[in-house]
Formats: C-alpha cells, sequence, structure tokens
C-alpha cells in the first residue's frame, strides 16, 4: 500500500509538470503580447521591448520553462503582470472561494444522490423509482451555467431571496452567497450520483454475500446500510473523485455569472488579458488538485474495498 | 432578556435552539439584500464596473475603471463638469490660467491635505506629480505631450511650461488620469526613485480613501476624514466588479446594485419594462466601431474595390442587427459633442449598391477567392460581421469571416507580432476614446502603420494636420482640420465608420448620479437616497 501510493505521488508530479509545460506552449504559440495588453496601447516600441525583457519574454520557450519549475520549487510563481502582487498570492485568496463552492456543492449532491438512488433501487419498478429516474435524467442533462441563469432570475430577481453576487462578507452572509452557486453546480451531480448509486444497489443486491445475510436472519435495514449501501457508493467516490476537473469547469461558469471570487473567475479574466503569470499559476494549482483528488479516491477505495486492497 | 427568561424557566433546549435556529435563517434568507449586505450606517453607493481594478498611480495609470477610482482618492488641479456638455470646473486648484500658449499658471486651494501625515498639498507636490510621468518613461506619457516642466513660484503657485502648444492639456490632461496628484514625499518614501506605486498609494487626496480592495469581490471607498473641501454625497462607495454587463443588469433587478451601466440590447427590452422605482438614461459614447481595409493586402490595393466594399455596406441595418437599434451611426472617428464631429460623412451611413456595383465593374469584378473579415468572438461583432457578409454578397463580393479572441484579435496588425497583418483584409474595429479629438486621430498617423494604424493608412497632409491641430488654440480652425483629416481617411475607401455606440445607464429613483457626457461616473459628484 506504501509502494502504491509512492508510486502514485510521483505520477502525479509527473502529470502536473507535462500538463503545465502543454500549459506553457499552448501560450507561447497563442497570439497575444501580455507585454502590448499591460502597458496599454501609447506606450513606445521602446518602452514594450524593455518590458518583455523583464518579464522574460524574449528568451527561448525552453529556458522560460526551466526557469518557470525552477522558481516553482522555490515558492515562486511569479507576479501578476498588471499589479505586480505576487500569483502564490493571488491564487491563494481566490482558491478557498473555489474550494468551498465545489465542496458544499458535491457534499449535497452526494448526499441526497445517494439517498435517491438508493430509496429508488429498494423501490424498483415504482412510481417514485420512474420519477427518480426522470429527475436524475434531467438533472444530468441540465449545464451548470444554465442552472446558474436561471437561479438568479428565480431566486435573486423574481423572489429576492438570495444574492445574485458575490461572495458576502461574514459567516451568515456567505452562507446565503453560497446557496445558489452551489446549487447551480450541484444539480447535475444528484443525477449522477443517484443513477451511480442505483445500477450499483441493483447489481450488489443480488450478489452471493446479500443472499448469506439474508440467510443468517439478519435485519433488511442492516443488510441495506452494512452490506449493499457500503459497496454500492464506492463507484460513486470514484465518480467524485474525478468529477473534481468537472467541478472545477462548472465552478468558471457560475463563478462569472454570480460575480463571484475564485480559481475559475481569475483564470478566465487572466486568459482574457494574456496575464500568463496568472493563468499559469492558477492552472497549476488546480492541476495539482484535480490529480490529488484523483489519487485521494484511489487510495479511499483502496482502503474501503478489501478486495483491491489485497490486491496491492 | 429578563423577559426571556422568565417566559422560557425550562432554558434553551434542542427544539429551542432548532426553533431560533430555523427562524433567524428564514429572516436572513427572507431579508431584503439591501439590508442584508454590507448592513451598516451610513449613506452607501453600491455601482458596478466593467474590470476590476489593476493599477492606481495615476503617473502609470490604464484604463477608465481605474480613474474611476483615482477620481475619487485623490485630486486634481481641474475636473469634468456631470453634463451633457464637455466641459471642466476648479478641483484642487483655486486658479488657473493659460497665460500664453505654453505657460499654464496655477494656485493651489490652501488646506488640501494628504493622509498619512504628509502634510498639505503644494505646488512641489503638482510639479513632483506631473513630471514623474515623462521621467519614469510612464506608457501615457503622450497624456502630457510637450510638456518641458513645472515652475514652482510659491508654496501653493506655479507654472505648467510646454515646449510648445498642446490643446488636449484641457480636455484630457488635466482633468483625467495623470492630472492627478500624489504627494511627493509619500510616494519618494514608498517607492525611493518616485516610480510606479502600484496597487498600494502611500496617501490619498480626495474626498475617500480606500479602505479595502478584495480583488474580483470589491473595492470599498470611505470618506477621507482629513479631506476640508465639500462633502461628498455618500459615505460609503462600494465599487463591484463585472466583466459581464448582463451580471450587473441582473445584480442590480436583485436589489444589489444602485446604479450600473446597461448593454444596448438589454435597453431595448427595458424601454416601457423599466425595473421598478428605476429611472433610465440614455448618454451617446465616445467609442467608434469601424470597418476598416487592410491597404497593403494585395487583394484590396485596387481603391475601386474598396469603395465598392465601402459603399455597399449599410450601417443602419447593422446597427439594426447588432445593437437593436439603439446606437446611432457614425459619421467618422469624433463623436458628437465634440470638436471635429462632422455632420454627414462623404459616403452616406447607408451605403449605395448602385455606387458599390460601379466601383466594383470599374475594379473589374469581385475578387476571385473570398475575402476575410476579422472580428471579436463577442456576438455583437460576429452579428456584425455577418450582416457585412450579406450586404456584401449583394454585390457578389463572398466574405468569410474570423473571429478571434480579444488576446489573439488585438495583435493582429501589429507588425510586432509575426506576418498576421499580411492576411488581414477587412478588420472590424473598435476603439476608445478619450475627450478630445486628438486622441482619435493620434492611432492613424503614418508612424503607427503596423501599431494601431492597421489600414496601413498613410498620409502627409493627415501627420501634418495632426500635428498642427494639437497647437491650434482657434476651436473652429482646429475643428475643421479633424473634419478634413477624417475626410482624407473616408478618401482612401479603407474605412467604413459604423457607429459610436451608447451608454445607457440605470439607477434607482432618488439618487442624482454624476455622469459624464459620454456616460461615464464621476462617483464623487453622486448625491441623493438609494
Amino acid at each position: 500500500m506504501l509502494f502504491y501510493t509512492a508510486q502514485r505521488l510521483v505520477l502525479s508530479v509527473v502529470i502536473v509538470m507535462v500538463a503545465v509545460s502543454i500549459l506553457k506552449l499552448m501560450l507561447h504559440v497563442v497570439p497575444g503580447d501580455p507585454a502590448v495588453l499591460v502597458l496599454g496601447p501609447r506606450a513606445t516600441p521602446e518602452l514594450i521591448e524593455r518590458t518583455r525583457e523583464a518579464m522574460g519574454l524574449d528568451r527561448p520557450l525552453l529556458v522560460q520553462l526551466v526557469t518557470f519549475f525552477g522558481n516553482i520549487f522555490r515558492g515562486d510563481l511569479g507576479h501578476d503582470v498588471f499589479t505586480g502582487r505576487a500569483v502564490s498570492r493571488i491564487v491563494l485568496e481566490q482558491l478557498p472561494y473555489t474550494l468551498i463552492l465545489i465542496t458544499v456543492a458535491i457534499m449535497w449532491s452526494a448526499a441526497l444522490g445517494i439517498v435517491l438512488g438508493a430509496y429508488s433501487a429498494l423501490r424498483r419498478n415504482t412510481w417514485f423509482d420512474t420519477l427518480s429516474g426522470i429527475v436524475s435524467v434531467g438533472t444530468i442533462s441540465i449545464p451548470a451555467f444554465v442552472m446558474a441563469l436561471y437561479s438568479v432570475l428565480v431566486f435573486a430577481v423574481w423572489l429576492r431571496w438570495l444574492p445574485a453576487i458575490g461572495a458576502g462578507e461574514g459567516f451568515v452572509n456567505s452562507i446565503t452567497h453560497l446557496i445558489l452557486p452551489a446549487f447551480a453546480i450541484g444539480v447535475s451531480w444528484v443525477g449522477y450520483v443517484a443513477r451511480m448509486v442505483r445500477a450499483s444497489m441493483l447489481e450488489i443486491m443480488g450478489q452471493p454475500h446479500v443472499r448469506m445475510a439474508r440467510a443468517f436472519g439478519l435485519s433488511e435495514r442492516r443488510i441495506t446500510r452494512s452490506h449493499i449501501l457500503k459497496i454500492a457508493v464506492l463507484p460513486a467516490v470514484t465518480l467524485i473523485g474525478t468529477g473534481v476537473a468537472h467541478l472545477f469547469s462548472a465552478a468558471v461558469f457560475v463563478e462569472v455569472i454570480f460575480a463571484r471570487p475564485g480559481i475559475g473567475a481569475l483564470i478566465v479574466q487572466a486568459v482574457n488579458e494574456r496575464n500568463y503569470p496568472i493563468v499559469l499559476g492558477a492552472v497549476l494549482v488546480t492541476t495539482g488538485i484535480i490529480v490529488l483528488a484523483t489519487l485521494i479516491s484511489d487510495l479511499v477505495i483502496a482502503l474501503l474495498d478489501p478486495r483491491q486492497r489485497e490486491e496491492l | 432578556m429578563t423577559d426571556i427568561k422568565t417566559a422560557n424557566p425550562a432554558g434553551f433546549g434542542r427544539r429551542a435552539f432548532l426553533k431560533g435556529a430555523t427562524a433567524t435563517g428564514l429572516a436572513a434568507a427572507t431579508m431584503p439584500l439591501g439590508s442584508r449586505i454590507w448592513a451598516q450606517s451610513g449613506k452607501v453607493l453600491r455601482v458596478s464596473s466593467y474590470a476590476d481594478i489593476d493599477a492606481l498611480d495615476p503617473g502609470f495609470y490604464q484604463n477608465g475603471y481605474n480613474v474611476d477610482v483615482m477620481n475619487c482618492i485623490y485630486s486634481k488641479l481641474v475636473r469634468y463638469v456631470p453634463g451633457r456638455e464637455w466641459d471642466w470646473e476648479l478641483e484642487a486648484a483655486e486658479e488657473i490660467e493659460q497665460v500664453d500658449d505654453t505657460h499654464i499658471r496655477f494656485k493651489l486651494k490652501k488646506g488640501l491635505m494628504f493622509t498619512g501625515g504628509y502634510g498639505e498639498m503644494t505646488a512641489e507636490d503638482v510639479k513632483f506629480s506631473f513630471e514623474r510621468v515623462l521621467e519614469h518613461d510612464s506608457p501615457v506619457k503622450s497624456d502630457w505631450g510637450p510638456l518641458d516642466h513645472v515652475e514652482v513660484t510659491d508654496t501653493y503657485e506655479g507654472v505648467i511650461v510646454l515646449k510648445e502648444p498642446f490643446q488636449p492639456l484641457w480636455t484630457i490632461t488635466l482633468p483625467y488620469g495623470t492630472g492627478h496628484i500624489v504627494s511627493k514625499k509619500a510616494v519618494m518614501e514608498a517607492t525611493e526613485s518616485g516610480g510606479n506605486f502600484g496597487m498600494e498609494p502611500p496617501a490619498f487626496s480626495g474626498p475617500y480613501i480606500l479602505e479595502a480592495w478584495k480583488p474580483n469581490q470589491y473595492v470599498h471607498l470611505v470618506r477621507n476624514p482629513d479631506w476640508k473641501g465639500e462633502a461628498p454625497g455618500f459615505d460609503e462607495i462600494r465599487i463591484l466588479p463585472m466583466d459581464d454587463t448582463k451580471t450587473a443588469e441582473r445584480a442590480y433587478e436583485a436589489g444589489d446594485l444602485d446604479f450600473t451601466e446597461i448593454t444596448l440590447s438589454s435597453l431595448a427590452q427595458y424601454r416601457g419594462n423599466e425595473p421598478k422605482d428605476t429611472v433610465i438614461e440614455e448618454y451617446p459614447s465616445l467609442y467608434y466601431v469601424w470597418l476598416g481595409m487592410n491597404l497593403d493586402n494585395p487583394v484590396l490595393k485596387d481603391e475601386n474595390l474598396r469603395k465598392a466594399i465601402q459603399h455597399a455596406i449599410n450601417a443602419e441595418q447593422i446597427i439594426d442587427a447588432a445593437y437593436f437599434g439603439e446606437a446611432e451611426p457614425a459619421t467618422g472617428m469624433i463623436a458628437p459633442g465634440l470638436p471635429g464631429h462632422r455632420e454627414t460623412p462623404l459616403v452616406p451611413v447607408a451605403g449605395d449598391l448602385d455606387k458599390a456595383r460601379a466601383f466594383l465593374e470599374a475594379a473589374g469584378g469581385p475578387p476571385a477567392e473570398p475575402i476575410t473579415i476579422d472580428a471579436l468572438n463577442a456576438t455583437v461583432w460576429k452579428t456584425m460581421a455577418e450582416v457585412i457578409q450579406a450586404q456584401l454578397s449583394q454585390i457578389g463580393i463572398e466574405v468569410q469571416i474570423n473571429v478571434q479572441d480579444s488576446g489573439s484579435f488585438w495583435t493582429l496588425g501589429m507588425e510586432s507580432e509575426g506576418d498576421r497583418w499580411k492576411d488581414m483584409q477587412l478588420v472590424l474595429n473598435r476603439f476608445s476614446m478619450l475627450p478630445d479629438p486628438y486622441y482619435a486621430t493620434s492611432w492613424f498617423v503614418s508612424d503607427q502603420v503596423g501599431i494601431w494604424n492597421w489600414e496601413r493608412f498613410s498620409n502627409e497632409a493627415f501627420d501634418k494636420l495632426h500635428q498642427r491641430a494639437l497647437s491650434e488654440s482657434d476651436g473652429d480652425k482646429r475643428a475643421e482640420m479633424y473634419r478634413k483629416m477624417q475626410e482624407l481617411m473616408e478618401e482612401t475607401g479603407a474605412y467604413k465608420f459604423i457607429t459610436h455606440e451608447g451608454t445607457p445607464v440605470m439607477y434607482r429613483e432618488g439618487l442624482e448620479p454624476a455622469l459624464r457626457p459620454d456616460g461615464r461616473p464621476l462617483f464623487i459628484g453622486f448625491d441623493g437616497e438609494t
């Protein structure tokens, strides 16, 4: 298990480095001079050239890449080309907003999805199961940004129950600002998780160990909780782990629609401004989180599933 | 508290807690947002901005959204007067006069204090603030044109000395970005060299101070306790950055904002259906939108072909489709209200298909291959390009549309960015503008070819007029020069002016906004109730 963990950690670092290198290459190829953007239209060509030199943009790509990784290992992600602030500081300021948003979104959707999926499996082929199926497929097919737009319209503009923009200040105020964005991101996950848990439960319910448990006279409640649901949620854990990337993508749209701070909004803004240090810094951190989340989900499954644990 | 204890002798149990928490939650959730968000005493103005601030040093400013904040936290000798016509009024200056073409004498008001114990504003601070723009090679040093130096004649008095006359001084330099005055002592302490202090102003001198800036969240301005001038109308200003104006509209409708700019497409929807207790006003914008043609592209070398394209385009149809008919057609680069604005262009706004066909015949017919039109990837630009595509198809010219993201688009015609400029043919462009015609014509002089002059228009007469107009003190003569310059551009066939767009705004009834003639907010002049 320890060797497996170490192996996966090394692989994770390699994946992050490759992803960031590809991004750096793409940024190099895409037209758009950060020096021109930072200085504005009235800067002289000489000043633009000096700024390009100061930003290291005149150096060969490989040198830029080596310098970038060298700086990362020293904890330096560079500086925002407009404000001069440290990228690490900017990313760390924005990251908590996104992490809280996607954590809350996945928590409520997973909780509801597991209940919905489990109940559907237990009441298979009833009206509830049919309704749950329709709702699940319906929510899966609604993109987060559509849900965001309509939830703003209904709950903020028409009903005025919840705020339309920002992240709020103070605990209660921040919670009220979190509800709609977390709802918008989480809705489609309710469907995913419910479908996954239902299918998984139906499969497990017919397995020998469940029949054995019934033969031993265990109560249905105990069989469901300890022998079916515990195993049935494993695919959902994998789904959530690998779905972190999708959550970040959804957060990009939702943060823009709710004018909410966060890493998604930061990346969108930085890409539009050709603010390369921020793009690279933010993508490095998000890639790291996504890779880490996948690793954790694999390790959790290994811990929960004795069969996998033994294989390792 | 005593009453509660008497009424609930059993104490605060789990059920009571849940009840209380539910009630509190419901109360918080159903409370009107205006009272829920930033609930504090005093008058608070909540406004949107199209971008988050990223430069607070006036000597090195970029973009209007930064200047909106600078207007609140620093003083200038003169400032724009809110209203429908461009004018300026005294701010930090008690007196200011143009002594001759190259000398401007000023006298500061006494008692204007810098925060942080940096003392009273003096003529030495004015000298420092203006000269550092040139000394440190600021990217916006062109705002100061031919500034030679500032002569300090007294603690509060001085003379701005120019190398040659410079008319934009009164319309752009003094009342806008680089006209703001910073504390010499504070800046020298903060930067040692007197250079760019970035996002951390070492001292404030305006009616407000920057209380907090949470990147991508808000800019929070509060009253400057050291401010001795006329008190501004609000105790606090919250500026919320929103890249998307539609988001700002929804935030306004949800009660999160008191004032916001709106899109022209929404203006059409809001007509007769405006949100409750709301005033909607329209202001002309200074932006100018045009279709440019690359004069150095082999296909467009033929003047007749360019003129055929120019005459085939109907700006009114484009405005109807892309701006829902809510913008006025442009007659040139210079917007109404500014010297040099033309009442009519050489090429009719609606075009002339017969003339277009005649020019095309003279050119030997349409090009064999479709010509390209480059545009930004936003809906409005795509729509404009599609309308132009349809209009040109009427005379048999095929058009291929290339949409690009902003970073890619804004380097399209730059020689320093490779050879893409060579392939560029038609381009839909939009430039921002400050309230002086020189700002528009300066992008089209020969020196700008391959930088911002993407049509690669080079005309000696134009260049000379541009230089002469900078120092022409006779307003009528100057205006005539700018009209002539626009004619010279149009005569090449490489320009079809489309619109200046517009700046519609909405705000709560009771609020008295102070806006420039182009609809940009001057927050220190805002008053009334929200």
